[in-house]
């Protein structure tokens, strides 16, 4: 396969982590963040700095990342309990523009010339590059597809459920609903920063540009357009957005101008997003799944 | 183990200039049902708000099972057993009426972090718990469905089932008969006898006095944030002040 | 001192144009509308045109800016936004993300603004005045007065007349307003030609106050636009202007004190979170849930 090619494709891997990682906190949580991407900067800074700085190998370098992320995600949540819809939307971008203005403006993480020269990861002298990197990127995305299912059949889960369906009830059951989302936060941002070591292991450099607005906004809007509070919904926003600016390559420069007016026009047509719960595929594929069992004796 | 279940002194909970409880105070015994009237905007889901923790009070106590709670939060008191239904009947609108009593079993029990997500909701022995209090108030045939797809009687029954998987000590009805047909509110009326003969006290607020009387065993009248009177219904129904906050 | 505290005066004068659009178009709609960065950028965009094409011709380009974004609202709202008003949140904010990227893609294009700054220079055509003993810049002066009589205009117009009124019904529920059987597209393409005009003439008057136009001017004061509606209030006018020169004040008072150890851009959302912290409702709104 073209090597190109494969870059693409990783790269969409990654989409796909961050798009499933907010999905959890605006899908199921019910927490609009447009800040994402910061804790995607997080992981990558963290890997680049470790493995660049310190020597850290894989798998080390990751952990730090994800737990690193996870706990910057929870204590981003514990403010974020106090205020409103709109009101966290707001925050939570402001919360990325301070990340990468830490990044940018601290000396030790290289400023705007960020930080290059990280190495691959290596597992048993084995460098993953190119197609072996592919393949390591969608095992993540399976394991962390497969953690989540499970996840959302869990208590924990159900909790979740339960508050985004109607919080004064869940709590009048007992259900600690701010614990629960800060643990979401806690999660969804961890996943961002492990999709961002990766990211850093994968381009070997890292600059504060690319964890800023525009590729949080891009998140959600993968999120959102795939249908929020679904498991295939975030996957397949991922997809169609992460890859629509290669799909419209021939387009050449006025490439983003058709990406804006298919996102606003794809989000009009399906406002619940392409697989959301009465959006047109999903009822297709109900009725397809029916009229298996029907076939059946 | 003590008579009294909850002591609420002098409570007051203000809205901007707005003083929707003046300074309530009120008794409950164990195995009371016990029945809360009053007109229109007198506060009594503000007072059940104040109760059971999804507001918090500006002044006075709330004493329940001998620990004062007046500063916990709504989730404690649940666990605590405090529970209660509302006046527009929150269910759980993406569930079915089987996840709904569900969730009122195992959220609560599974408490910590760690604990919830290492259990799948398939465990059996809740599954039969499910079953029994399903069965118990004739819900099994609902089974599946979603719960939003059924009439607002079982809606608010299912509600109250799910307070009681809980496994509450008192039991907070906010307007269980609203919206119902008068066959549906006596069905409900014996739900709430046998739920009482369980061990559960009670109060209920209701604005159909018909239903309250018939229900409560004593009563408080509560008239722009202040009891007004107290006592059994025979005696509140003839009370003069009542009759005129209600007509006047 | 004198000059930072007319630079204060400015740049609060000029965020405040800004947000009170901003204040309109979201007040009523309740729509996170990033894109009216995108229409403050095509303001500013056919200001510059106007302005190259004839000469001595500022106050027609402003007008003309205006009467463009102004329009550009009104687009905006008929092809998007009208379609998902009452959809669950996410879906407007990515509508208006959607529109968003793809304005700006376009004035990147080289017929339109190309991906490099334009000047703007309109200093030979500016009144000669200077306000008080500050020393304002004819410039200045303009954004100044300008900002004074829009502001009067808007307060006048939300608090005095019909249009005002049925303006603020719409704004405490859409739907219910609707079926109350006010003229409610016409309220609201009014509301947003308005509030659009206004990001048009903010796009104008800082393109020659900074003598810079670019296509990427929008991205930069997208979020410091919301910044102001939010502390403001979500919704008060009053508010968001109080709040535009709050964190003009803020910005250049910290950027006069500490240098350039910490960009303008961040402070503001500093300043935000922790306002946010202490004041959950913003300094003047009505408690939004």
């Amino acid at each position: 396969m073209d090597a190109y090619l494969i870059s693409v494709f990783t790269f969409i891997g990654f989409w796909i982590i961050l798009a499933m990682s907010l999905n959890l906190l605006v899908g199921y949580a019910g927490q609009v963040s447009i800040g994402h991407a910061a804790f995607f900067g997080i992981g990558a800074y963290t890997s680049a700095v470790a493995t660049v700085k310190f020597g850290v190998g894989f798998p080390l370098d990751l952990i730090l990342a994800t737990v690193l992320a996870g706990v910057l995600g929870g204590v981003l949540g514990l403010p974020a309990l106090r205020v409103r819809h709109d009101f966290l939307v707001l925050a939570t971008m402001g919360i990325n523009f301070i990340v990468v203005a830490i990044l940018l403006y601290t000396p030790a993480f290289g400023g705007a010339y960020g930080i290059v020269g990280i190495p691959p990861i290596t597992i048993a002298g084995v460098e993953f590059l190119g197609l072996s990197m592919l393949l390591l990127v969608y095992g993540f995305v399976g394991v962390l597809f497969i953690l989540k299912v499970l996840l959302l059949k869990s208590w924990f889960g159900f909790r979740l459920v339960a508050i985004r369906d109607d919080e004064e009830a869940a709590a009048a059951i007992g259900i600690n609903v701010a614990s629960t989302k800060i643990w979401a936060f806690v999660l969804s941002c961890s996943v961002a920063g492990l999709a961002g070591s990766l990211y850093a292991r994968q381009l070997g450099s890292v600059y504060p540009d690319n964890f800023g607005f525009v590729e949080s906004v891009t998140i959600l809007a993968m999120v959102v357009l795939g249908g929020s509070g679904t498991l295939i919904g975030p996957v397949i926003g991922a997809v169609i957005l992460g890859g629509l600016p290669e799909y419209l390559r021939f387009l050449q420069e006025w490439r983003y101008v058709l990406y804006g007016v298919i996102l606003a026009l794809l989000m009009i047509f399906e406002r619940d997003g392409l697989f959301g719960p009465k959006s047109r595929l999903r009822l297709a594929l109900v009725r397809w799944r029916h009229a298996r069992h029907r076939v059946r004796p | 183990m003590s008579k009294s279940l909850l002591k609420v002194d002098g409570l007051s909970k203000d809205f901007g200039g707005l003083k929707a409880l003046d300074a309530v105070s009120l008794h409950l015994d164990r195995h009371e049902i016990l029945g809360l009237i009053g007109p229109n905007g007198a506060g009594k889901s503000t007072l059940f708000n104040c109760l059971s923790g999804q507001l918090s009070s500006n002044a006075g106590r709330i004493e329940f099972s001998g620990r004062d709670v007046t500063r916990m939060r709504a989730s404690q008191r649940a666990r605590l057993g405090i529970g209660r239904t509302f006046q527009l009947g929150k269910v759980f609108s993406s569930m079915t009426v089987r996840e709904n009593v569900l969730a009122g079993f195992g959220v609560g029990a599974y408490g910590s972090f760690w604990r919830s997500i290492s259990g799948l909701i398939t465990r059996p022995e809740l599954t039969e718990s499910v079953d029994r209090i399903m069965e118990q108030f004739d819900l099994q045939m609902y089974h599946d469905s979603p719960v939003t797809d059924l009439p607002m009687g079982i809606q608010r029954r299912v509600e109250a089932v799910r307070a009681m998987a809980t496994d509450p000590t008192l039991l907070l009805l906010d307007e269980p008969a609203a919206g119902l047909t008068h066959g549906e509110a006596e069905e409900f009326a014996s739900i709430v006898r046998r739920v009482r003969d369980d061990g559960v006290t009670i109060i209920v607020i209701e604005h159909n006095m018909h239903f309250a009387m018939e229900l409560a065993e004593r009563m408080y009248v509560l008239v722009q944030g202040r009891i007004i009177a107290e006592g059994p219904p025979e005696v509140i129904r003839k009370d003069s002040d009542v009759i005129s906050a209600y007509l006047g | 001192m004198g000059v930072t505290l007319a630079n204060i005066v400015v740049t609060g004068c000029l965020y405040t144009l800004l947000a009170i659009g901003l204040t309109m178009v979201y007040g009523m709609l309740r729509v996170l509308h990033i894109a009216h960065a995108a229409v403050f950028a095509v303001g500013a965009m056919v200001g510059l045109f106007v302005f190259q094409a004839v000469p001595f011709g500022l106050w027609l380009a402003i007008l003309l800016a205006m009467l463009a974004s102004g329009l550009m609202g009104v687009a905006i709202y008929h092809v998007g936004y009208r379609w998902v008003l009452d959809a669950p949140r996410g879906t407007p904010l990515i509508v208006s993300i959607g529109i968003f990227i793809a304005v700006q893609a376009l004035l990147e294009r080289p017929f339109l603004l190309g991906p490099q700054a334009s000047s703007f220079d309109a200093s030979p055509d500016l009144p000669a005045l200077a306000l008080g003993g500050f020393g304002f810049t004819p410039i200045q002066t303009t954004i100044v007065l300008s900002t004074g009589a829009v502001g009067a205009g808007v307060w006048y117009l939300l608090s005095r007349t019909r249009l005002g009124l049925s303006w603020r019904a719409l704004s405490e529920d859409i739907n219910m307003a609707r079926s109350l059987g006010v003229a409610t597209q016409n309220a609201v393409a009014l509301n947003m030609f308005l509030g659009s005009a206004m990001a048009g003439l903010a796009g104008v008057l800082i393109a020659v106050y900074e003598n810079s136009v670019s296509a990427y001017m929008g991205e930069v004061v997208a979020y410091k636009a919301f910044v102001i509606v939010v502390l403001g209030g979500l919704g008060s006018v009053l508010g968001a202007a109080v709040a535009a020169f709050t964190l003009a004040a803020v910005e250049i008072g910290i950027a006069t004190v500490f240098g350039g150890l910490f960009p303008r851009n961040a402070i503001g959302f500093a300043v935000l979170i922790l306002i946010l912290l202490f004041a959950p409702t913003g300094l003047f709104g009505k408690r939004l849930d």
